[in-house]
Order: C-alpha cells, then sequence, then structure tokens
C-alpha cells in the first residue's frame, strides 16, 4: 500500500514536470509531429487488421445468435455497429496499442534512463521529463481519435464482408442496419474514451520507463509492467466512463 | 574554480561520499582517481547536480550551486559540459543533431551558424565525414569523441569527464587524454576527469585527488604521486606494472 501511493506521488509529480512549460516550442512542436508518424501513423496497420477481424466475427456472431425468423436481418448490422463504436473499437483498439505503444514508449525512456541520456538531458538544463513525454502526450491525444474512426470503419467493412461473403446477411439488409436508428453521440462517447485511454497509455508507460533504475533487464520488466498497468487502467476507466457517460 | 565543502552522500543509508572536501582549479585538468565502485561517479554528479547531496557546499566561482532552483541552476549548467561513462549520445539523433541539440535548446543562433559551430566541434574532435550517422554506427572511441565534440558546443567554462578513456585502445585513450587536456588549456576551462587509468594520471594529471571508498585519501600532482607514502594510494598506483617500472627507474636514475 505504501509502495503505490509513493508510486502514485511520483507519477503526479512526473505528470508535473511535463506539464510545465516549454522551453523552446518550436522544438515540442517538432518532436510532436514526429512521434505522430512514430506513435500513431505506423499503428494504422495493426489498428485496421485487427478491427477489420474483430469487425468480421462479431458479424457472424450475431448472425449466428439470433437466427431467429422474427428477427429482421437488418438488426444484425445495427448490433454490429453499436458494439463496435461504443466497445470494441475504442477499449480493443487502447488495449492493442497499449501492448505496442506503451511498451514502446516505456523501454524507449528507459533505455535513455539507464544509459544516461536522461542525466544527460538534465546536465543540460532541458527539462527532459517535459521534453521527451510532453510530445508523446500530445501526439497520441491528437491522433488516437483518428486512429479509432479508422478502427471503426475498417471493422464495419468487415463486417459487412464476412456477413455478405457468409450468406448471413444481405448487403442492403446490413447498410440499412449499421444506418438504423443511428446516435451520433455514440461516437463522442467514443472518441472520449479513447482520449482517456491515449492519456494512460503514454504516461503510464512514460512514468514505468522515466524511473527505471539499473540496467537492461529492469527495462524490460519495465515496459512489461507499463503493459499490464496501462492495461488494467483502461479497463477500469472503460467502467467508470460507461457509467458516467451513458447512465 | 569549483570549490567542494564537506560533501556528504549516502544511498539509502549507505555512505558513499563521506566528507569530501576539494578545491578544483582553472585551466588544469583535474583528476579524481579510485578504484572501481569508490565514488567516483557519484563525486562527479553529485558536483553537477545530477545527485542531490546530503549535506555539503558546492560552490561554482563564488556562487553556491546547491542552494539554487532548477531555474537558477540552468543558468550554470549552460556553462557545463559532460561527457558520460557510456557516452550518452542521443540515439535517437545522428552526430550532427546530438552535437547541434545544446546550441538548438539554448541558443538563438541560424541554421547556419548552428551547423558551422557543430562543424568546427566535430572537427575538432577528429570525427569528419560522419555527421549523418547514428551512435549506434559509431565505434566507442568516436561516441566518446562526438560526446566531447557535444560537451564543448556551447564553449563551456567547466569540462566533465567521467573515464573518457575506459574501454578504448591505449593509443585512442591518449589521443582522448590529449584532446582533454589542449581543450582545457586553450578554453582555459575547469576540467575534472574520473579515470582509474594511471597513463591518464602520468599523462594528464596536473591536479590529482584519490578517493578511497567514499573517502578522499591523498590529493598532489602526477609528479608527486609516485613518491607518495600512502599505503593505500601505492596500493592503487602499483597495481600497475608500468607505474612500477616509472618508479624503479626514477630510483635507479636518483641513486
Ligand atoms: N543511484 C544509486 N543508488 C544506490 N547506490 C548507488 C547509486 N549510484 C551509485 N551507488 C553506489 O555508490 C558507490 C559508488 O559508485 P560510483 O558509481 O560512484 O563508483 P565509481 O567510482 O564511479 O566506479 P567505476 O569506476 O566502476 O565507475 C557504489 O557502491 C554504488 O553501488
Ligand atoms: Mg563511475
Amino acid at each position: 500500500m505504501l509502495v503505490f501511493l509513493r508510486q502514485l506521488g511520483l507519477y503526479f509529480i512526473m505528470l508535473k514536470k511535463v506539464f510545465s512549460k516549454p522551453e523552446k516550442p518550436l522544438i515540442y512542436y517538432q518532436q510532436t509531429m514526429h512521434e505522430m508518424v512514430y506513435l500513431g501513423v505506423n499503428s494504422v496497420g495493426i489498428i485496421s487488421i485487427i478491427s477489420f477481424f474483430m469487425g468480421a466475427v462479431i458479424t457472424l456472431q450475431t448472425a449466428y445468435n439470433t437466427e431467429n425468423p422474427i428477427y429482421p436481418t437488418y438488426l444484425i448490422g445495427l448490433g454490429c455497429r453499436d458494439s463496435i463504436i461504443l466497445e470494441f473499437s475504442s477499449t480493443i483498439s487502447a488495449l492493442i496499442l497499449a501492448g505496442k505503444v506503451g511498451s514502446n514508449i516505456a523501454s524507449e525512456i528507459g533505455t535513455m534512463r539507464v544509459t544516461e541520456q536522461i542525466d544527460a538531458l538534465e546536465m543540460m538544463g532541458v527539462n527532459s521529463a517535459s521534453y521527451l513525454i510532453l510530445p508523446k502526450i500530445i501526439a497520441t491525444l491528437l491522433f488516437n481519435p483518428l486512429l479509432t474512426l479508422i478502427s471503426i470503419i475498417v471493422a464495419i467493412l468487415g463486417g459487412w464482408l464476412a456477413g455478405t461473403t457468409a450468406g448471413v446477411i444481405t448487403s442492403e439488409d446490413f447498410i440499412y442496419g449499421i444506418q438504423y436508428a443511428f446516435i451520433p453521440y455514440y461516437i463522442t462517447y467514443s472518441i472520449i474514451k479513447t482520449l482517456f485511454f491515449a492519456f494512460i497509455i503514454t504516461s503510464v508507460s512514460a512514468f514505468h520507463g522515466y524511473f527505471v533504475e539499473g540496467g537492461s533487464l529492469e527495462v524490460g520488466r519495465a515496459s512489461t509492467k507499463a503493459v499490464v498497468y496501462s492495461s488494467v487502467l483502461i479497463l477500469l476507466f472503460n467502467v467508470i466512463l460507461t457509467q458516467l457517460l451513458l447512465s | 574554480m569549483i570549490r567542494v565543502e564537506n560533501l556528504n552522500k549516502t544511498f539509502d543509508g549507505r555512505l558513499v561520499l563521506d566528507n569530501i572536501s576539494v578545491t578544483f582549479e582553472t585551466g588544469k585538468t583535474n583528476l579524481i582517481i579510485g578504484r572501481s565502485g569508490s565514488g567516483k561517479t557519484v563525486l562527479l554528479k553529485s558536483i553537477v547536480g545530477l545527485h542531490e547531496p546530503d549535506n555539503g557546499e558546492i560552490w561554482f566561482e563564488d556562487i553556491l550551486f546547491n542552494n539554487l532552483d532548477f531555474e537558477e541552476r540552468k543558468k550554470i549548467r549552460e556553462q557545463m559540459g559532460m561527457l558520460f561513462q557510456g557516452s550518452a549520445l542521443f540515439d535517437f539523433f545522428t552526430v550532427e543533431q546530438n552535437v547541434r541539440f545544446p546550441l538548438d535548446m539554448f541558443t538563438g543562433k541560424t541554421l547556419e551558424e548552428k551547423t558551422e559551430r557543430v562543424n568546427f566541434c566535430l572537427k575538432r574532435v577528429d570525427i569528419i565525414n560522419s555527421n549523418k550517422l547514428y551512435p549506434s554506427e559509431l565505434s566507442g572511441g568516436m561516441k566518446k569523441r562526438v560526446a566531447i565534440a557535444r560537451a564543448i558546443a556551447l564553449n563551456p567554462k567547466y569540462l566533465f569527464c567521467d573515464e573518457p578513456n575506459s574501454g578504448l585502445d591505449p593509443l585512442t585513450a591518449i589521443l582522448i587524454d590529449e584532446l582533454i587536456k589542449e581543450l582545457t588549456e586553450e578554453y582555459s576551462m575547469t576540467t575534472i576527469v574520473n579515470t582509474h587509468d594511471m597513463n591518464s594520471v602520468v599523462e594528464i594529471g596536473e591536479k590529482v585527488i584519490f578517493i578511497h571508498e567514499g573517502i578522499k585519501c591523498w590529493e598532489g600532482t602526477n609528479k608527486e604521486i609516485l613518491h607518495s607514502d600512502n599505503q593505500i594510494l601505492n596500493d592503487f598506483v602499483f597495481a600497475n606494472s608500468l607505474a612500477k617500472q616509472l618508479k624503479s627507474t626514477e630510483n635507479n636514475n636518483s641513486v
């Protein structure tokens, strides 16, 4: 318990350092653009692949579980759309990103710590926490909503393709279903969740990397911890946010 | 001039630096020597403020450094250059970007001016035609030299080198030592070098302090070090056969 409180304290001290005024805004801007490509654009591929198959499976599952003549088939499209937008595209994507981006951030920053690169920054009078972490946070906050939108589109596409190829639903019914009683707020809700998750992934992973002590072994451990802690926090906040935003 | 007074540093209750007082002189290469684990790196990092000492004072000229806050320290830090034990080059930057980094962060120079300065510093440490390489593509000795170039980019008044020549072949090691000494004289810097290499001591040790288990045991010059009667120091110095020979030939000559 004491260890936990200490960690929590350290985490907020780090955040305070991260959000202090940048020394050279231009350099931070360049770093942010760089991180956007590195952490964001490079994740488009994996997110697309996963979303595609996720959408496909959800459609088939919904179809096979609702094989009932009085149940109109367009509802398959509707159910598929809602579960993708509400849960899968934001939460599952976040969990995937926690694995990919989180471990990446923790090991990058952790390596910089154990090879004295962070010392070198501090030594020069650079606020290392802010310089290293702020661009990553801003980049993921800006880019991850886009990833979620991509995920939603690709997943629905995957659902459509799987559903029509397997013959469980006609193309017309599916398209009718995904348009039927559409609530735009669900998209907003999904984006809000994504923003929270992006912040969790980046800051928690950076925290684990930033305070590494030791050598490459500890860096490895830190990146595992980063993934575990951010995943658990994502699931926890998923419950909290769902309660707050949809009740 | 850098003055350290009664410096103590503990880690988790374990005393690592025990009441160190020493003055490092301007325009000279000041050496901190001692066995592995004796506290050299901790001393150097305490001086530059990367470790907070438990108590004691660190003076840069007439400024009490360890009382300053982050912003005030920054002004002095801009006058410091440091070479870390493992070079600590930023591995996401090229050689050129590494050396340019302090200029980017702390000067308002144009890109041409900065590039000119970068090339000057790199030439000074004999790194040419490697501007676009990444640290992972350099040899250990080249990394150290690039790190020196980065350390001198802002024309520092104070230069700190943590084992600049460990892990290098003897010839490269001597070249790096000489480079540090030349730079120190050329820009009349206050230079502190950590080392356990007796060659460096003999070559560039204008002022030497010897640390053993966190205690300053001895202080003097490279001329005096071979004739000390401090037993712990002698054990350290004459572990090296070259130094042994040097001493015996000197004794023979004087007989
Ligand atoms: N961050 C730290 N936390 C705890 N103990 C530390 C820390 N840094 C150094 N020490 C301890 O302080 C002592 C001195 O270490 P230091 O790195 O200064 O040795 P050194 O003289 O530089 O050795 P070397 O020549 O091998 O580099 C060691 O016993 C080390 O275990
Ligand atoms: Mg050391």
